[in-house]
């Protein structure tokens, strides 16, 4: 069941140094597919060296625009944002799911809000997508943007921003805050932690206007950020969050399959870790999952449906090998990584070796 | 969101130790993953549990009014499965499946002990195994009940998984609602001597069977919950401040 789309790419646009945007079209038949809400993300998958890898990017048009935008800034070391950078031309194809995430409020015409965004880096990318629809869907409504960067030569969009706020006079603001440049205003110069949100709570924004505030960014400035606007009266409903990078699925190495531990035997050592413990025992070659033996040995390992259809019960498959009765819940590039439900999984090889916590 | 991690990034299980929150399936660690699923898949079944144990309830209606809440009641819970079991899909969950899993409306025997075990092959909560069986039994269960679920909320609507908190604080107050027409129902069923017989025998019943449901005090996996930012209170916080909203509500029914 590929939930994965073919998209054809019809620009590249050089950002920032080391920021691309690239716009999509999908096919006829998936336009509606990829109707998308502001502050939504695309999942690509594309094979490097053979192993999968998939990357989410935030959608950075507006909704109204009509068109699929989204930018990609490469990180050092960053197989899938290296190659969009450097690689990718109008014309390729990419393959993405439907857009996903719940970063937006819905949109009202005639709301009169006052919408207050946070951005970190790259974190603007869904932000600018909420901002453009917003200013454009909510004629009364109005938005005030902190955004945080490094230098003035790594914001992205900068040129953009100060369009829509000749556009929407009066509608849109933007706080610039440069870590490492020195502005005129001190205030605007650092990183925004609790110091700096209060400032901007005493002197520039009215915490008690805000309806909804938005944070994208690296996960310190997020926790600053929603720490403070707790403290200023925000309740948890008012926050929304789009925490960007770090811990996605990294490469799906293909696990190696030793075929001369497949020995017949009655018996199979099973090595388990669980919350950074790992225990050994003996259990039978059949009659008992691997979830079972392990419950059955006392470890509280997640589980719910035993049916193989909700997943909760995942494990890894580090060494040996089990077979996988059903599975109604995880996908080929999953158990290519090694990965089966515990419920449904039996072992095959005279040691087997899981771990729930990777 | 983008690739990889930036200057400045922190270890995931520091930035929900913290109160980070987390917002795709593609940023959950994997024991978070494992015990996120299994919160929501308790949640799912338990309130599809409950539904079906409802819907029996609306024959023992008295009246139009009592049949149009128990009604929306048992509309209303399987609704709350449907929105979390989205968010269960999001993982991989085959929805379609998921829900034909169990018989939803299968019962113990009113006397079985079951305590805080779950049985059967779902994750229900217990108190969701036991039959209801009259009008007053099913007030009194759903305001107990309702009272818990209130409690509950306080939990869900604060945990780390943004997606859904979200759905939990859309839930909430119609939670909220489902215990006030209990409420209502019992100061009714009060008024007459014969109801409120029949309503003290059921506060005896379920009064346990509820308090059962916040699990044991000192669970060994609160600690990790909490550091995931699944979890705040305790078990037994949770318990305490369940007991005083009962002794305030049950209070004024003369049913304490």
């Amino acid at each position: 069941m590929s939930r994965f789309h073919p998209l054809k790419v019809t620009e590249v646009r050089r950002e920032t140094r080391d920021a691309v945007v690239v716009t999509l079209a999908p096919r006829e038949e998936d336009r509606a597919l990829f109707d998308f809400m502001q502050g939504q993300y695309l999942t690509f998958r594309r094979a490097f060296d053979g192993e999968e890898l998939r990357r989410s990017y935030s959608i950075c048009a507006g909704r109204h625009e009509g068109v699929l935008k989204v930018g990609i800034k490469r990180v050092e070391g960053g197989a899938f944002s290296t190659w969009a950078n450097e690689n990718l031309a109008p014309g390729d194809e990419i393959e993405a799911m439907p857009p996903m995430g719940k970063f937006f409020t819905p949109v009202d015409p005639a709301a009169e809000k006052h919408y207050l965004g946070f951005a970190g880096g790259s974190g603007i990318t869904p932000v600018l997508s909420i901002i453009k629809t917003v200013l454009a869907d909510e004629p009364a409504s109005r938005f005030t943007l902190v955004y945080a960067n490094r230098a003035v030569g790594t914001i992205m969009f900068r040129e953009e921003l100060e369009d829509l706020k000749n556009t929407y006079l009066g509608r849109f603001s933007v706080i610039h805050v440069l870590e490492t440049e020195a502005q005129e205003i001190d205030l605007f110069t650092g990183r925004v932690d609790a110091a700096k949100m209060k400032a901007l709570f005493a002197g520039w924004i009215d915490p008690k206007s805000v309806d909804t505030a938005f944070i994208c960014g690296p996960e310190p400035m997020m926790l600053a950020i929603a720490a403070s606007l707790r403290e200023h009266g925000l309740s948890e409903g008012q926050i929304k969050f789009e925490l960007f990078a770090s811990g996605q699925p990294g490469r799906a190495k293909a696990k190696p399959v030793s075929k001369a531990d497949l020995a017949a035997g009655d018996a199979t050592t099973a090595t388990v870790t669980l919350d950074g413990t790992t225990r050994s025992f003996a259990m039978p070659r059949q009659g008992q999952s691997i979830l079972d033996a392990v419950i059955g040995n006392a470890l509280d390992a997640p589980y719910s449906c035993k049916a193989g259809v909700c997943s909760t019960c995942r494990c890894k498959v580090i060494e040996g090998e089990v077979e996988m009765l059903t599975n109604h819940a995880l996908e080929d590039y999953e158990v290519r990584a090694g990965y089966v439900l515990s419920c449904q999984s039996f072992p095959l090889t005279d040691k087997v070796v899981v771990t729930f916590d990777e | 969101m983008s690739e990889g991690a930036l200057a400045g990034a922190m270890d995931i299980e520091d930035y929900l130790a913290q109160g980070g929150v987390l917002t795709s399936p593609a940023n959950v660690p994997a024991r978070y993953r494992g015990e996120l699923l299994r919160l929501m898949a308790s949640f799912v079944d338990s309130e599809l549990a409950a539904s079906a144990g409802f819907a029996a309830s609306i024959n023992f209606a008295p009246g139009i009014k009592e049949r149009i809440a128990a009604s929306r009641i048992t509309l209303e819970k399987a609704d709350h499965a449907e929105r979390v079991l989205a968010v269960m899909a999001e993982f991989g969950t085959d929805t379609a499946r998921y829900q034909r899993q169990h018989d939803w409306a299968a019962r113990v025997a009113r006397d079985a002990d079951l305590g805080a075990v779950r049985t059967g092959g779902d994750m229900r909560l217990s108190v969701f195994h036991y039959p209801i069986d009259g009008w007053a039994d099913a007030v009194v269960m759903n305001v107990l009940m309702g009272l818990a679920t209130g409690v509950q909320m306080t939990e869900l609507t604060r945990l780390s998984y943004a997606p859904l908190a979200e759905v939990f604080r859309g839930i909430a107050p119609r939670e909220a609602r489902h215990a006030a027409l209990g409420v209502e129902g019992l100061e009714r069923l009060v008024a007459d001597q014969a109801g409120r017989a029949a309503a003290v025998a059921a506060v005896a019943y379920w009064r346990p069977r509820v308090a059962a449901t916040f699990g044991v005090a000192g669970s060994a996996r609160h600690g990790m919950l909490a550091r995931f930012g699944l979890r705040h209170a305790t078990n037994a916080e949770l318990l305490a401040r369940w007991q005083a909203m009962v002794a305030e509500t049950l209070g004024p029914a003369g049913l304490n």
